[in-house]
């Protein structure tokens, strides 16, 4: 039976929680956080939590508290404010919900000298105010730590605060364009309806002088924008699109004026505004990406290690990472992140690295070995000298080109834009020839149209002509199709973050995929076991040595051991050592005095102990000896998701190319790629070859779909026409990407494929629609055959054909 | 008379309307719409308590400020 852990509301089974009372935790930390709220009066926290569940408590081990205090440090990120307090930016790290800013905002706010702490959820980036002379930055620090988040501090950019500031200043925008929109639609009900029941004048005049006033802001407030883009670009001599929007939107505006005026006709104000505001929303949408890139950005940047232990004859000083020469001695304790490249200089050790390889196994280092900045070392406390600058080193330069990728994101070429604007001038033109024909022909054969001069019919004819085309359907032909693929793609489990990818989807015609956790599911298999004897006692004993250890390959040892034999015993052994990334030792003692000696680990760890066999594997071994001869041999392999093979035969179906790019070493990758039948593979490649080998194939003119999960992938990710991370990623792959699978699935991902592509094809469809509609209808317009009634009318019979085609893109699938 | 009725309606209507957008607007100035994921669960932390809070923060700030002061 499994209990919910009090705090962070994570099942567990019975047997491993800690019990209190009527109190359950699943571990010390989540106990201590537990007792601290209460007794900080804040249990309504768990209210507030609702059914959300946190992460695990994990405890902090590293003592940096004291850096914070440094005078360095406090050079660097905090500021001064206007009143004289002090400001620092933190970003913090374990945030799921509002509940965990609410209970962060509000321990800190408790503590006295905090003078302001506000977070913001959406990129959990804090802004703290405070007295120095009253609280220290460590006690901050420490508070945030002991309630189990943990912060980090970041250096606020310009970018940072301009992206912000446009972030507002759009959404403001926006809103009162959609406001005004809005009411001048209710408006328009009155007014339509007035066309077919009769309506008075004074009635109509009242509501176009409505309509003035709401419109007049939209177009000056909100537009604005697009008049300063448009003389920016005309002053480059460029015509772009808010040439078109503004020149379409002020026609019709001054128009209307003629009309309130006292002009006969109809006005446009309702067109006017509704353009604006379409637009408008789209470039709302391309400033909030803009500023998701920042966060990002300084997401990864506060994880890069502050400070480094430099040892200087004999003599321990903490100093900046900007300050570390080439050749100086470093010290790295255990659980601590190596900032800069190096070579180890004393004792072995083991390294994550992750960060780099995307594997989650350990690497063993001897003394010589090369050290990469963002490997973390998780053996015993060694030395390494510095090979190469902060600047120069792995890390901070993925960190630069990463930065570079995303802030020039190529810009996606959309046909339907690129179409939509040489369609909005050729109607411009005609509408501008047409007015001239009408004025000049009308003057010299003198014709005359009862009331009105025929300046007056010209332009009515001329603005007949650009209503009746209002890109409105062709605006909305793409949106409304991407907005119904979005969705259906969402119930099917993936989240696309902008609807321009559906495009690069369905053409793309390469796709890499990374090896562990995207094709494969990241977890060891046995593949081969093979015992000298079936001894029974000796495979308990194995079972027990295996249970002694969290590394993968003992986990997945102990579940094959459980599953195959059901009658194992678990011995007691003594002795237990771990040799980190090879293997154990242990021994044991029956109640006759016999001693066992207990090896088991990797071929290297057999060597050591002058053990020889042999035995060998393409992949991951793991060998058992007892007394120095070998009992079991076990080859390990990644296990292929289930419907990895499905997926690869349906891209060779529709002519996608795949590739495999890992930073496994190849024999891993090898076969993998035998098994899936794949051509193209390349193993022990690091993030920058990844990144670098998309830039070749994109050079190509391909492209490119990149699947990945790691923080090596990210830059590759970044560097992708579409990129797509599992929802088991890392964190930094998952905002880098596009898309987004939320079951971890490449069934997802064929859905995906399949999707785009029927989308993609709904898109050509509607645009191929209102192109055909407006074939028909601009040349009634030129010739004067259409009332300005009929052709706000059709404007929007044209966008409701659009949406209801959009509608069948669900029928199927 | 149906005419100047209507009139009226519609533009104390708009009148008002104009009013809440100039709230809405404030609004957005002073950073209210800033964080769109914490303002989507803002009912959460809308109690007696939170409002209790709120209060204590602006006194807060105004008396380190006004204790800044005095000190310099």
């Amino acid at each position: 039976m499994s209990i919910k852990c009090n705090h962070c509301q994570i099942a567990f089974e019975n047997e491993v929680m800690i019990k209190e009372n009527d109190l359950f935790f699943c571990c010390k930390g989540c106990q201590s956080v537990y007792y601290l709220l209460q007794d900080e009066d804040l249990g309504s926290f768990y209210n507030k939590l609702g059914n959300k569940t946190l992460a695990s408590v994990k405890k902090h081990e590293q003592n940096d508290l004291n850096n914070f205090d440094e005078e360095s440090f406090f050079k660097n990120y905090v500021k001064e404010t206007q009143d004289g307090f002090s400001h620092i930016d933190l970003i913090i790290e374990g945030i799921h919900c509002s509940a965990c800013v609410w209970l962060n905002e509000k321990i800190l706010f408790e503590l006295e000298g905090i003078i302001e702490a506000k977070i913001n959820f959406t990129n959990n980036k804090a802004k703290i105010i405070f007295d120095k002379d009253e609280i220290k930055l460590s006690s901050i620090i420490s508070k945030i730590r002991s309630i189990g988040y943990d912060a980090y501090a970041y250096d606020i950019s310009l970018s940072d605060e301009n992206a912000s500031e446009a972030k507002k200043d759009y959404f403001i925008r926006m809103m009162v364009a959609v406001f005004s929109s809005v009411n001048i639609m209710m408006l328009g009900v009155a007014k339509y309806t007035g066309f077919f029941t009769g309506i008075d004048d004074d009635i109509k005049h009242m509501i176009h002088l409505a309509e003035f006033i709401l419109c007049t802001p939209v177009l000056f407030y909100s537009g604005s924008i697009f008049f300063k883009g448009a003389y920016h670009a005309l002053r480059n001599k460029l015509i772009n699109m808010d040439f078109l929007v503004c020149s379409g939107a002020s026609l019709s505006y001054i128009y209307s004026l003629y009309i309130l005026g006292g002009g006969a006709g109809e006005s446009y104000f309702d067109s006017v505004s509704m353009i604006i505001t379409f637009v408008l929303v789209g470039k709302y949408l391309e400033v909030l990406g803009k500023k998701s890139a920042i966060d990002t950005l300084d997401t990864i940047k506060s994880k890069v290690p502050l400070f480094a232990t430099l040892i200087k004859a004999d003599e321990k000083v903490i100093v900046n990472i900007q300050e570390i020469k080439v050749g100086d001695v470093l010290e790295l304790k255990t659980g601590e992140q190596a900032c800069v490249d190096g070579e180890l200089l004393a004792y072995e050790s083991s390294f994550d690295e992750a960060a780099l390889s995307g594997e989650s196994l350990s690497v063993n280092k001897k003394e010589k070995d090369p050290i990469y900045s963002s490997s973390i070392n998780l053996g015993s406390l060694v030395q390494y000298k510095a090979l190469k600058t902060y600047e120069k080193s792995t890390l901070n330069s993925i960190v630069v080109l990463l930065e570079d990728s995303l802030n020039n994101k190529p810009k996606i070429e959309e046909k339907a834009n690129e179409f939509s604007k040489v369609f909005s001038l050729l109607i411009l033109a005609i509408s501008l020839l047409t007015f001239c024909t009408w004025y000049f022909f009308g003057l010299s054969m003198g014709f005359s149209y009862g009331d009105i001069s025929v300046f007056e019919k010209s332009f009515i004819v001329a603005i007949s002509v650009i209503v009746i085309a209002c890109p409105c359907a062709l605006a909305l032909a793409t949106p409304m199709a991407s907005l119904i693929g979005i969705s259906a793609l969402a119930k099917k489990g993936l989240l696309f973050k902008e609807a321009k990818y559906i495009e690069e989807m369905a053409k793309a015609d390469v796709m890499v995929l990374d090896k562990t956790g995207t094709l494969t599911k990241g977890l060891l298999r046995v593949k081969d076991f093979n015992l000298s004897t079936n001894n029974a006692f000796h495979l308990s004993l194995m079972y027990s040595l295996v249970d002694s250890s969290t590394h993968p390959i003992s986990k997945a040892l102990k579940k094959y051991l459980e599953e195959k034999y059901k009658n194992l015993e678990y011995i007691k052994l003594k002795n237990i050592k771990n040799f980190n990334g090879k293997g154990l030792s242990a021994f044991y003692e029956n109640t006759k005095k016999e001693r066992f000696e207990l090896l088991g680990g990797n071929l290297s760890f057999l060597k050591e102990h002058s053990i020889s066999t042999s035995f060998r594997s393409t992949s991951s071994e793991y060998i058992f000896c007892i007394n120095k001869e070998v009992f079991a041999c076990v080859t390990l392999e990644d296990e292929l998701k289930e419907d990895a093979k499905e997926f690869i035969l349906y891209t060779k179906k529709n002519n996608i190319d795949t590739v495999i790019l890992s930073g496994d070493n190849i024999n891993a990758v090898k076969s993998i790629a035998k098994d899936l039948d794949i051509k193209e593979f390349y193993g022990n490649v690091n993030p920058i070859e990844k990144a670098n080998y998309i830039k070749s194939l994109k050079e190509k003119n391909k492209r490119v779909i990149m699947v990945g999960d790691g923080v090596n992938d990210a830059l590759a990710l970044s560097y992708a026409n579409v990129s797509i991370v599992m929802k088991s990623g890392t964190d930094i792959a998952i905002l880098v990407s596009d898309i987004v699978i939320l079951n971890n699935s490449l069934k997802a991902l064929k859905e995906a494929l399949i999707l785009s592509k029927r989308t993609y094809y709904f898109i050509k469809q509607n645009l191929l629609i209102s192109l055909l509609y407006n074939m028909i209808t601009i040349p009634l317009a030129v010739f004067g055959f259409v009332i300005p009634l009929v052709a706000a009318l059709s404007m929007s019979l044209s966008s409701l054909i659009v949406v209801l085609n959009s509608l069948r893109i669900k029928n199927k699938g | 008379m149906i005419s100047d009725t209507l009139f009226m309606m519609l533009f104390v209507g708009l009148f008002l309307s104009f009013i809440v957008l100039g709230f809405f607007i404030w609004g957005a100035k002073t950073g209210q719409f800033d964080d769109t994921s914490k303002m989507m669960d803002g009912l959460l932390f809308d109690s007696e308590e939170d409002l209790n809070d709120a209060v204590k923060k602006e006194k807060k700030i105004s008396d380190a400020k006004n204790k800044f002061k005095s000190s310099k």
